[in-house]
């Protein structure tokens, strides 16, 4: 069972790394979407084997992660006339590098996280510490809007991710707590960025630069 | 007693129903005049639980997934205050917008539902005992007010708004990773056992594991840090306060950054416990409050627009509670008094502010001459305002910060007082500066003069104003009890 955790986090990581260097935006929605749905199956495989609670929280965030934030957002790139990331702050194949280079701090930062229930060797930890650095990293370093929402999708994922490896057993009530502010802020970003592209034509972040001092 | 006990929830849920009926209403006016009606029986309510847990102790239901004591119950009292005038003020503003901007019936239910989804939320932060549903709680407030933000839409607001979002979820992610570490500090988790709960946690404090917890704290300190405006996380705060009608910079500043100050506050007996010491808390809280006040200050002396100024001036405000709370007993006293007078003088600031914008139609500080003459009550209300936030003599703020200066000297943080002065002295200089000018400068012709102020405009600016004046001479022993109740909760009182 433990084993299968550790595939999935390491289908995790690698889902990291195609995100950092592909271009195309419903690329990166489908990769985002893959790893929701990877991330979804995690309670399944918990050590308390499988329960209807675990059952139900995956269905839960497959169906969230994996169906309705892609359609969202794909309606949302589509509407907005969006194909690609052109000329982020980092280039793509650079952005590769960084993102191996994240991938090697959180293996780091996984060993020196003084966690009771996680054992040395996992790949749980550094597999969630990487989605979330990558995910801030998607955020800081690209332009179009779209892409900073995936990139916080990302970072939710590690986030979900690093609970399970931290603490097993939040409540129910809790995680659809959390689910649900998560779809609700997707589906906010997406109404913004449709005002956005009205409102201006583009929908490039920072170019959103008025506000000053 | 025992129907209330089992139904604080009931206090989360009352803002929506009042939301839906609000809902119903026909037209714009009706949508706000329904808001404005139904936000005080909501604050009877809450301040009705209020003063039970003033006299009678906290009060835990539902299995101790709420529980409101001292430090909550003065936090859902602010709320209230802050909110009930906001609720009125935004019927007078809207009546008086220009016509483009007049609220459609589509937009004021728009307005109405976010206003009292916001409320809901907020009470939940405030009541739940529970540190995951908090902080779902903190999240819900970015995302119900974000749409408040742009409520007229404009690429100025827009900007504003999604620097919010993005700036706030973000920040408050990581406020999550805080509560999740703080709940892996109590070790192996044990079958059953209410891992999130605040009592619980407070409740073995002593044996958490030191090193997480202080990751922990370092994390919320950061997220939720960035919801309550903390030097340098403040980036989104003055383009929001800017950018947002009136009323709801209003809420913003007069409570929604207190809220999550509120969170910072609710785990801070927590981790002085389980470090063994406070020195190591205080030091951070000090440092950011400082840092703040600081930079606030740097960027208030350059501001001309006038809501930005006094967005500014929240984020200098917010480093003086936070310094409050690193100086001690007396300066979680301070901290919270300071809260209070502080949520007061910026819902009157803005709420004048707001409206001689409308008046000359702009918030440029420059253009903005004459305002006592151009109407008599805003123009004075801005003027007695900013006297009232920089701190001088007969208002309140002044009381409280000469509180936090004498629990710094107590406590030998001289470099403290140097800065703190250095700070809010400049403010001082700064904000004198405009005030005059602004109050008495040469009135634009163009610019009508007005003085037909209705009865609920003179009402919630006398109530605030005289409230500042009478805590600023006399501390009634109930409040002073109530504070030290407060105070109490934060320096890791009973659970």
């Amino acid at each position: 069972m433990h084993g299968m955790t550790e595939n999935i986090m390491a289908v995790l990581m690698l889902i990291n790394l195609a995100l950092a260097a592909s271009s195309r935006l419903t690329a990166c929605v489908g990769l985002v979407a893959m790893q929701g749905i990877v991330i979804g199956l995690l309670p399944l495989f918990s050590r308390e084997g499988i329960t209807t609670r675990g059952i139900f929280l995956a269905a839960f965030v497959v169906v969230l992660k994996g169906l309705i934030f892609p359609r969202l957002l794909t309606n949302t790139i589509r509407d907005a006339s969006v194909r690609r990331e052109i000329e982020p702050f980092v280039g793509y194949g650079f952005s590769l590098i960084i993102g191996t280079a994240l991938t090697v701090v959180s293996f780091w930062l996984g060993t020196r996280l003084p966690l009771p229930s996680s054992p040395a060797m996992s790949l749980v930890l550094p597999g969630a510490i990487g989605t979330i650095l990558i995910g801030l990293f998607l955020i800081v370093s690209r332009r179009k809007a779209v892409t900073q929402v995936l990139g916080y999708l990302v970072m939710e994922n590690g986030i979900a991710a690093f609970g399970l490896a931290v603490v097993s057993e939040i409540p129910l009530l809790i995680e659809l707590g959390i689910l649900l502010d998560a779809f609700v802020a997707i589906f906010v970003m997406a109404i913004m960025i449709y005002h956005i592209s009205r409102e201006f034509d583009h929908i490039d972040a920072d170019q959103l630069s008025t506000l000053k001092g | 007693m025992n129907f209330i006990e089992n139904t604080l929830w009931l206090l989360a849920v009352l803002p929506v129903l009042s939301g839906l009926l609000s809902l119903l209403m026909p037209s714009a006016r009706l949508v706000l005049a329904s808001t404005a009606a139904g936000v005080p029986v909501i604050a009877g309510m809450d301040l009705w639980v209020a003063v039970k847990i003033f006299m009678e102790g906290p009060m835990t239901s539902n299995g101790g997934w709420f529980r409101i004591d001292a430090l909550s119950a003065y936090h859902l009292a602010i709320m209230m205050i802050v909110f009930i005038l906001s609720s009125f003020y935004a019927v007078s503003y809207f009546r008086n917008e220009p016509a483009a901007l007049r609220l459609t019936p589509g937009s004021a239910r728009r307005f109405s539902a976010l206003w009292h989804g916001a409320l809901a939320a907020m009470t939940l932060v405030l009541i739940s005992n529970n540190l995951g549903i908090m902080w779902v709680g903190v999240e819900a407030t970015t995302l119900l007010t974000a749409f408040l933000i742009c409520l007229h839409i404009s690429t100025v607001s827009l900007e504003a708004t999604w620097k919010y979002l993005i700036v706030c979820s973000v920040g408050v992610a990581f406020a999550f990773m805080g509560v999740l570490l703080l709940a892996a500090s109590a070790g192996a988790p044990i079958a059953g056992a209410p891992l999130l709960q605040w009592t619980y946690l407070h409740g073995m404090a002593r044996i958490l594991d030191p090193r997480l917890v202080k990751l922990s704290f370092i994390f919320l300190l950061v997220g939720y840090g960035t919801k309550a405006g903390l030097a340098p996380m403040h980036s989104w705060l003055p383009d929001a306060h800017s950018q947002a009608p009136a009323p709801v910079s209003a809420i913003f500043s007069g409570f929604m950054l207190n809220m999550a100050l509120y969170c910072i506050m609710r785990h801070l007996p927590i981790v002085t416990q389980a470090v063994g010491n406070t020195a190591w808390t205080n030091n951070l809280l000090i440092f950011f409050g400082l840092f703040s006040i600081l930079i606030a200050a740097v960027f208030i002396l350059s501001q001309h627009d006038l809501k930005r100024f006094l967005a500014y001036c929240s984020v200098e405000h917010i480093g003086i509670i936070m310094l409050g709370l690193g100086l001690g007993p007396l300066g979680v006293f301070a901290a919270l008094f300071h809260t209070l007078n502080h949520s007061l003088s910026k819902t009157l600031v803005f709420f004048s502010a707001g409206r001689l914008g409308q008046i000359y139609g702009s918030h440029d500080m420059r253009s903005m001459k004459g305002t006592l003459r151009a109407n008599p009550i805003w123009g004075g209300v801005l003027f007695a305002g900013i006297l009232a936030l920089i701190g001088v003599a007969p208002f309140a703020i002044f009381m409280s910060e000469l509180i936090i200066l004498k629990a710094a000297a107590d406590t030998q943080k001289y470099f403290a007082i140097v800065l703190f002065l250095l700070g809010t002295g400049a403010v001082f200089v700064g904000a004198l500066r405009h005030a005059i000018d602004m109050a008495w400068g040469e009135k634009p012709e163009d610019i009508v003069s007005t003085s037909n102020n209705s009865l609920i405009e003179w009402m919630i600016v006398i109530v605030p104003l005289a409230l500042l004046l009478i805590l600023g001479v006399w501390m009634p022993a109930f409040f002073r009890n109530i504070l030290e109740l407060s105070a109490g909760m934060v320096t890791g009182g009973q659970p």
